[in-house]
């Protein structure tokens, strides 16, 4: 890496970021005290060789499983071993790899899950006020799948159900945004569409972590990539510092 | 897009249609229920009749937990025989008016059920069900083996909160219309909860409780508040059949069989639907009640609630009530949706409203800003797919 490079980072403000992060499954350890900072503002993605940690990474940073050791920040407040709900009320909204919705819900009732205030009087009141639902249509139209509203999320098709789920972590309005493998088993022309979505939220100000194995997706769109290997980054910078990375050669190809 | 109005406003007529519909359908059943007493031909009828209310008080209140939040609790007899227990105790013991000692058993139960959830909830499907049906047992034991407070196996004699004047078929009409007045309570909390962002919460606990808990659902508190709020129904249901059948004893107190009728009832009727518990129980609760009056003491109708178990579980997963929607709503006219519109017909109908529709199309999209996808990635996507 150049010293440019490693100067750049340093300016920007962290948004997730862990020290030492570590998470053992009997005596494979998974994560393996892994210090990385992802960027506010930016899109940043996560890649690696299958079994290189990242979702283990990803679900310790969401609260999924607790770590074994190290922390992990949110601009600036320690989060570590936060339940998910708490971290995602943080503003940290995520999405599932193979993708994730309420099956027996409809679309819209799928939208209307996210929480944004817990507080009693709005929470025993009609999930189905004008303005969530007048939020939700604005944004099931901005994913393209507002003719769907009344379909049971079951019924529609995996790539509308991968629509549904960014929607549907968009209506808690988080800051931060991450996702796992957005591109996975999804046809070219919606990865596309997936992509300038992001492309237009970033422009909006909300942060992006994309842990994907699609290399051309990644490259194309993020401004920060980290590159996980046995557990730990091992390299980290700009799309093109990362590419032609002699360690992250080595990682995927073993040479 | 050319059919968006039409779409918005059948929904309209169709939402307008269904809510008189409901109306109606609500009002009907009140009178079928508030009539019941008069038309019963004996007081036998009649104490069937609040044997099924009763029933149907337990299946609603089982329904807060099983039906919102999909924990499948065989248990729930815990908390009716301690209902009922609790009652009885306080008005032998304190004095206190029953249906405040009632009312007091309720919360009693509700708060004990606070520490039992906790505990309870930690753990999901099989498991859960196996935790509940092991409190059953260890309060069978319990009421049974401490004979001096809780009249052990001899049963509980619990004083009756109408005086002596007031005869048998009378205690039976009267109970019965509490019973309803219960069941009224517990079905309005019910759709309270079924229309509110809480709501919202425990059915996506029951879709799936890790994604629910990603969107902000703290899972576990509301989890507690559906199992507690489920409780204090079951108890105040449990405490009103005390009052009314003045007998207690652990054996059908603390049964498995009880908690399972009220699964039983539940899954019949539909547990995704705010009615379900209650037709449920009506079937089960009457099923029951003849096949003992025919069949005297034998287990047949053992036999019988088991395989009706097993055929709701083959045929209709998901009870009753949505059976038969599904089956109205195949009548209905169809609902609008993409696949209706192929990209040719689309084409085509672009073509015949001329150049003004498409410029007011485009005027809609630069008015709104953001990249909403044009009517034709839309439809390319529905053709896909």
């Amino acid at each position: 890496m150049t010293a440019t490079a490693d100067a750049a980072p340093a300016q920007q403000t962290a948004s997730l970021a862990t020290v030492g992060l570590t998470k053992r499954f009997g005596g494979v350890t998974a994560v393996d005290g892994a210090s990385v900072t992802f960027h506010h503002g930016k899109v940043n993605a996560l890649i690696g060789p299958n079994g290189s940690g990242k979702t283990t990474f990803f679900n310790c940073v969401t609260g999924m499983i607790k770590p074994d050791e190290g922390t992990v920040s949110y601009r600036g407040a320690d989060i570590t071993g936060k339940a998910p709900h708490r971290i995602a009320r943080a503003g940290v909204g995520r999405s599932f790899q193979l993708c994730r919705v309420f099956p027996r819900m409809t679309v819209m009732e799928n939208m209307l899950v996210a929480v944004r205030s817990t507080s009693l009087r709005r929470q025993l009141a009609s999930a189905r006020d004008a303005e969530e639902l007048d939020r939700a249509r604005g944004l099931l139209a901005r994913v393209g799948i507002e003719h769907l509203e009344h379909s049971l999320a079951r019924d529609i098709s995996y790539g509308q159900q991968k629509l549904l789920e960014l929607a549907g972590v968009l209506m808690a309005d988080p800051e931060t945004i991450m996702l796992d493998e957005p591109a996975g088993g999804v046809n070219p022309a919606l990865i596309d569409r997936i992509a300038n979505l992001v492309r237009s939220l970033n422009a909006e100000g909300k942060t992006f972590i994309v842990v994907e194995h699609n290399m051309e997706l990644v490259m194309g769109l993020s401004d920060h990539v980290v590159v996980f290997d046995r557990g730990r980054p091992i390299c980290e910078g700009t799309p093109t510092v990362v590419q032609s990375d002699p360690r992250v050669l080595e990682a995927y190809l073993g040479i | 897009m050319p059919s968006a109005s039409d779409t918005v406003s059948t929904t309209d007529r169709r939402s307008r249609g269904s809510v008189a519909l409901k109306a109606v359908g609500l009002l009907v059943l009140a009178a079928a229920v508030l009539s019941f007493p008069s038309v019963a031909a004996n007081p036998f009828i009649l104490s069937v009749g609040v044997v099924i209310m009763s029933y149907a008080v337990l299946a609603t209140s089982w329904n807060f937990v099983g039906g919102f939040t999909g924990y499948i609790s065989l248990g729930h007899a815990a908390y009716s025989g301690l209902g009922g227990y609790a009652t009885g105790l306080l008005v032998i013991h304190t004095g206190v008016n029953p249906w405040l000692g009632m009312l007091l058993a309720g919360l009693a139960v509700a708060v004990l059920a606070v520490p039992i959830g906790i505990a309870s909830l930690r753990v999901r499907g099989a498991s859960f069900v196996i935790v509940s049906i092991a409190l059953v047992l260890i309060l069978l034991l319990v009421f049974q083996s401490w004979g001096s407070f809780t009249g052990g196996s001899n049963g509980l004699r619990v004083p009756r909160p109408f005086g002596p004047e007031v005869l048998r078929p009378e205690q039976h009409e009267r109970f019965f219309y509490l019973h309803a007045a219960l069941l009224a309570v517990a079905l309005l909390t019910w759709w309270l909860i079924d229309r509110s962002r809480f709501g919202m919460g425990l059915k996506a606990i029951r879709e799936d409780e890790d994604k629910a808990q990603a969107l902000g659902v703290p899972t576990f508190t509301y989890k507690l508040i559906a199992f507690v709020v489920s409780a204090f129904f079951t108890a105040l249901g449990g405490g009103l059949y005390a009052l009314w059948f003045g007998f207690l004893d652990p054996i059908f107190q603390f049964s498995i069989l009880v908690g399972s009728y009220m699964v039983l009832m539940s899954l019949l009727g539909g547990i995704r639907s705010l009615f379900g518990p209650f037709l449920g129980a009506v079937i089960v609760g009457y099923a029951v009640e003849y096949f003992k009056n025919q069949y005297g003491d034998t287990q047949f109708h053992l036999v019988a609630m088991g395989l009706l178990l097993g055929l709701v579980v083959l045929f209709m997963p998901d009870g009753i009530i949505p059976a038969a929607t599904n089956l109205v709503d195949r009548f209905r006219p169809q609902k609008t949706s993409i696949r209706e519109v192929t990209q040719a017909e689309l084409a085509e109908q672009r073509r015949t409203a001329g150049p003004e529709a498409a410029q007011a199309d485009q005027q809609a999209r630069t008015d709104d800003g953001t990249d909403i996808p044009t009517s034709d990635s839309t439809v390319t996507e529905g053709a896909r797919s």
